[in-house]
């Protein structure tokens, strides 16, 4: 009886042992992935933009420029879109750079220190990705004001000089500050395959300067849009803008969503 | 009973079963532009898998085997099993890392031996099988170039019929992390119990 169990076991300790003796080979293929964040932004543009006024009617009403950028935007990841004013820093910091002072320039009301977010802008697309700000605008998607009316829901942003982005009290052109991930940014995509006649990928930006008469640039306003930077209420009652060629900058900066 | 049926499922039926050569491969995708994001990279022959089955010196009738595929992403690594393993991410990495799934494979040879012949496939989870010829099928000698062949032979013999191109393709979109992601495919021939 013993020797019968010992062959049982010996039978199944075969069968165990040999359940896997198939013949078998192997290879492998080992599938290495590159994702390199890509962030285009395609941008036509004249070289300059020129904005003369040479009548009293373009001090009144201003100068608008329609649909003289377009950015296109190609993103692997979300992202935040905004524009800011610079400027080399000849009159200071946040101010237009003064290249030629007409006249005699010595008329003491008369500022060359023209506000950087004295220049308008309005894109042609909300903002699709910016629930999450908490200021008054969240982009530049309004009208332009009538003449009269001042506002800052158009003003550029303008950070001293500098480029940094805006905060959730400024605008964006697409996306917001922040990586909440709700209502901050606008996910990876391209206007390479957006139909239709809107997209969150392309966006048609107009530029407006209303200097007003006497030319205090009335629609001159603070990131926020709540403390207006015109010539008057930085300086004194009476001052006006100092004749002269100015020329400053519009930075577009696209950068993952942050 | 049970001991004797164990010891028949171990019989072997055939003399060898092996990839020629078996060596480890790679496959680079980079993806840099917008246009191979939307577009995707496809590399057709990434591999090419070639079989040599050579049945017993005294010829057993049953000698028979299978071809399947199985996704590995390194789970020791962390890595969730819907995943990619991730080696390293650009940027601040808030978004979903690539799936598994984005992974296409495809399997063909002239004889379209595999029913999956010519169709891109996806796996969804760490070791997930695809099979390209299925294990336990009836016997498909050789010669007969049609689908599931699973006798005895070569591809030097029936280059048709055991040699198999493998293409691997990738869309990933804009819906991943940017980084470099990593996946391991295996290959596993087996004789039929």
């Amino acid at each position: 009886m013993k020797r019968i169990s010992y062959v049982v076991v010996a039978l199944l300790l075969f069968g165990a042992t040999s359940v896997k003796a198939q013949l078998i080979d192997e290879k492998d293929v080992t599938i290495t992935m590159d994702l390199q964040p890509v962030l285009q932004l395609d941008m036509t543009t004249p070289d300059q933009i020129e904005f003369v006024f040479d009548n009293i009617n373009e001090y009144y009403a201003g100068i608008t420029h329609y649909g003289a950028t377009i950015l296109k935007v190609s993103s692997t990841v979300s992202w935040d879109l905004y524009a800011v004013g610079r400027s080399s820093g000849t009159n200071g910091a946040g101010f237009w750079d003064q290249q030629i002072d007409y006249g005699s320039g010595n008329n003491a009301n008369a500022i060359p220190n023209l506000p950087l977010s004295l220049l308008e802008l309005k894109q042609s697309q909300a903002n699709a990705g910016a629930t999450a700000h908490t200021g008054t605008y969240s982009d530049y998607s309004s009208a332009f004001t009538p003449t009269g009316t001042a506002s800052g829901q158009n003003s550029l942003y303008v950070n001293a000089g500098t480029n940094t982005p805006p905060t959730l009290a400024g605008k964006y052109i697409g996306g917001h500050a922040g990586v909440t991930g709700i209502g901050d940014f606008l996910p990876g995509g391209s206007y390479l395959t957006q139909t239709g006649t809107t997209s969150n990928y392309y966006y048609s930006i107009d530029y407006r300067i209303l200097p007003g008469l006497p030319a205090i640039f009335p629609n001159a306003y603070s990131a926020d849009g709540a403390t207006a930077q015109d010539i008057v209420t930085a300086n004194v009652a009476g001052n006006y803008a100092e004749p002269g060629v100015y020329t400053m900058y519009v930075q577009y900066i696209l950068l993952e969503d942050q | 009973m049970l001991s004797f049926s164990l010891v028949t499922q171990a019989q072997l039926h055939c003399g060898l079963v092996s990839f020629e050569p078996n060596t480890s491969e790679s496959a680079m995708l980079t993806f840099d532009t917008p246009a191979k994001y939307q577009g995707g990279i496809t590399i057709n022959g990434a591999t090419r898998l070639k079989i040599r089955v050579n049945n017993k010196n005294i010829v057993d009738p049953l000698c028979s085997w299978n071809l399947t595929m199985l996704i590995d992403n390194n789970p020791g690594a962390g890595t969730p099993i819907s995943e990619w393993e991730k080696l390293i991410l650009y940027g601040n990495g808030l978004g979903q890392n690539p799936l598994i799934q984005s992974l296409e494979i495809r399997i063909r040879n002239a004889c379209s031996t595999s029913p999956n012949d010519g169709i891109y496939q996806t796996f969804t989870l760490n070791t997930d099988i695809i099979d390209i010829i299925a294990p336990l099928l009836p016997i498909t000698p050789a010669g007969s170039c049609t689908n599931n062949v699973n006798g005895p032979g070569d591809y030097i013999g029936n280059y048709d019929e055991f040699h198999f191109d493998i293409d691997i393709r990738v869309i990933p979109k804009f819906a991943f992390n940017p980084g470099v992601f990593q996946l391991n495919l295996r290959f596993h021939l087996e004789e039929n119990p």
